[in-house]
């Protein structure tokens, strides 16, 4: 694209290796906010799940695990990833869903850290468990379709992903185009499977009990049940997502599975976007990505600060501000690699001013879910 | 319908409820009034599951009934064709599921969500369907005709999508009591359904009791002496934890011990019509107890 804006596209929008993490990372905030959003429980320990998917693709994809190999489906190995974590959130849920609040909150958070402690140091793993593990076995790329039809199935990742050209004629997609495609499309499935729980008569009994719980079990509901079977189903999409996330990564580090700070971040896009919306933690994902990515100097081209440098004139940079600083000094200063910073004052302000996130304000605005309220706009307005 | 035996409840030193006996039958509308602090929400509480008794059993009739009279009393439960189920220590939702549900004193229903939801959200559970997690729930008719049905018996259909918070005070009054008779109770029990209603909108409840006590076994704990007399065909006087009278409503107004202890020179109809107050008890410093005058 050369259009006259095309500088100012390239600073503002996500590069596309981006958007790929912010598909499978939203979904892991998703499954967050289904537990934490519908039943009022904050499960601060939801890393364990993510971590959990995803080291046993890692582990299987490298021959670690009995009865799973390099070669196993990595659409077995999603659902296996699923299955796993929602194993798991069983054995942690059962015993934390005697407690209720902040406690609740504490024990889930200390459950995963114990998980984080014990990956770090379980040298069955790899050599080296501090530093993860990488996918080294299995050469080509992880596939996403539909299992047993050949030419249905995409490989993902950055270098063994599959690219496609000329695909009726004229689209043409580099591998992480593909990638973008095929994890969004298990993100969506994820998605509709998890809305559809949210509006059952199952999904109206989380909201009873998050709107009152007291009332909730007077009128019959065994609510420790319900809450733990919310939290085994959301277990099971965090694994997903894990799985996911080691499918285009191809490695993970206890880091970035299991630390608690990961489910610090699915609680922090889950409040952008809107908690106890479903769909809020996607576009409070992709602000924030968005935000960290134009604020950071990363990416050959994106970003505020490369766009300043590019466009801004070299008399204007120099221009000496105070004391010998100059406007290049002055800008570096306060951009470079300070991103983390200016996304903790949006995070600031959005719980101030715009405590229903992105989606949850857009929703009392529009007076009910977008997918009713837009059309119901449209159609009155070209009613006139 | 619901009986207990020897029901106690001791905090620490202090005995909220002592030894109750207490029988309420299929058909009746039973008053249970007493003094501030007399025990009768620890009692409510008792029969819930919500406290555990330090002593006595609470039962609940699940089998056919032998004799379904005012009192109940000599139902010893054996061999008369009555089937018992014991309740002692069950949980707040195992009571529910077997029929007996409750109203607040102060309300308590879903307040973020809409009265059709909180009333159907309640129906759904007494049918057991809230394990669904496949269908859509705003798909599944029945329950919303359920809740219809019964906003529309408690006066509340026109404000069916209107957020329970937004309610005014005699309406979420009307709410809490609909959304204990959308579980299908067999025995209901109200707790102050009138406190802090107005003068205005005590008739609209009074009306409603007796609409419900109509075609179910009602437990109903109300200061309002003249409501008590209307509609009760039997009243329960507690105090200090223990029945004191346990009569028709007239022979109970008329017992000196009841006038002494709670009553204090009660005449029907007179300017405030409510029996002693303000004993200086927590129950009656949240200001919900019906002050009104009659």
């Amino acid at each position: 694209m050369n259009s006259g804006l095309s500088a100012e596209f390239t600073a503002l929008l996500p590069r596309i290796e981006t958007l790929v993490v912010v598909l499978f990372f939203a979904l892991f905030a998703m499954s967050f906010d289904f537990i934490s959003g519908y039943t009022g429980y904050l499960s601060f320990g939801h890393a364990a799940f993510y971590g959990t998917g995803a080291y046993l693709v890692a582990l299987a994809a490298n021959d670690k695990l009995p009865l799973l190999g390099p070669e196993t489906p990595f659409m077995l190995l999603l659902v296996l990833a699923g299955v796993a974590a929602a194993a798991l959130a069983l054995a942690i849920g059962s015993v934390s869903f005697r407690l209720s609040g902040v406690y609740f909150a504490m024990i889930t958070l200390g459950f995963s850290q114990v998980l984080y402690v014990f990956v770090r140091d379980w040298d069955f793993v790899s050599t080296a468990p501090r530093d993860g593990v990488a996918v080294t076995e299995k050469l080509e790329g992880f596939q996403i379709g539909v299992p047993g039809v050949d030419a249905l199935n995409v490989a993902i990742g950055q270098l063994t992903g599959d690219s496609v050209e000329g695909l009726l004629g004229f689209i043409t997609l580099s591998p992480t185009e593909v990638s973008f495609y095929a994890i969004g499309a298990v993100v969506l499935v994820c998605y509709l499977a998890m809305q559809r729980l949210v509006h059952s008569p199952f999904g109206r009994t989380l909201i009873a009990i998050r709107e009152n719980e007291e009332r909730a079990r007077a009128i019959g509901y065994n609510t420790y049940a319900y809450k733990l079977r919310a939290f085994v189903a959301s277990g099971f999409f965090a694994g997903v997502a894990g799985a996911l996330f080691v499918g285009f990564r191809r490695s993970v580090t206890p880091e970035n599975g299991f630390y608690f700070l990961v489910a610090g971040d699915a609680l922090l896009v889950s409040i952008i976007g809107g908690f106890g919306t479903l769909a809020g933690p996607l576009y409070g994902e992709l602000f924030d990505a968005g935000v960290r990515e134009f604020l950071s100097k990363e990416g050959g081209g994106g970003g505020l600060l490369p766009y300043l440098r590019a466009n801004v004139g070299d008399a204007t940079l120099a221009t000496d501000i105070y004391n010998g600083l100059t406007v290049a000094e002055a800008t570096d200063t306060f951009l470079n690699g300070h991103a983390a910073l200016y996304v903790g004052l949006l995070f600031v302000l959005f719980v101030l001013y715009v405590p229903n996130g992105l989606l949850g304000t857009a929703r009392d605005r529009m007076g009910g879910t977008l997918s009713k309220a837009v059309p119901r706009r449209l159609r009155r307005w070209f009613d006139g | 319908m619901l009986r207990t035996r020897g029901l106690t409840k001791r905090f620490g030193g202090l005995t909220a409820v002592d030894a109750v006996d207490f029988d309420l039958g299929g058909d009746e509308l039973c008053s249970l009034i007493g003094p501030n602090g007399a025990g009768k929400t620890t009692f409510f509480n008792l029969l819930t599951g919500v406290l555990e008794p330090t002593e006595g059993t609470v039962e609940l009739r699940t089998g056919p009934a032998s004799t379904d009279g005012a009192s109940g009393a000599g139902d010893d439960g054996n061999g008369d064709g009555d089937d018992w189920r014991d309740l002692t220590g069950a949980a707040p939702h195992e009571v529910a599921n077997l029929g007996v549900h409750r109203s607040y004193q102060v309300t308590n229903v879903f307040a973020n969500s809409t009265v059709l939801e909180n009333v159907r959200v309640a129906a759904q559970a007494a049918d057991g369907a809230g394990t669904n997690f496949w269908r859509n729930a705003g798909q599944l008719d029945r329950y919303i005709e359920e809740a219809y049905d019964i906003l529309d018996r408690v006066g509340l259909a026109d404000s069916a999508d209107v957020p329970a918070r937004a309610l005014s005070h005699g309406a979420k009054r009307q709410l809490e009591v609909g959304v204990a008779l959308a579980g299908d109770p067999d025995v209901l029990l109200l707790d102050e359904p009138n406190a802090g209603v107005s003068s205005e909108s005590v008739d609209r409840v009074v009306d409603l009791i007796e609409d419900v006590a109509a075609d179910h076994a009602v437990l109903l704990v109300e200061h309002n002496m003249d409501i008590v007399m209307e509609v009760s065909d039997r009243v329960v006087v507690l105090n200090q934890g223990a029945v004191i009278a346990d009569d028709e409503p007239a022979a109970v107004r008329d017992d000196p011990a009841v006038q002494r202890a709670y009553l204090g020179g009660y005449e029907p109809g007179t300017a405030g019509g409510d029996a002693a107050e303000g004993t200086g008890d927590p129950d009656g410093a949240d200001g919900t107890d019906g002050g009104e005058p009659a």
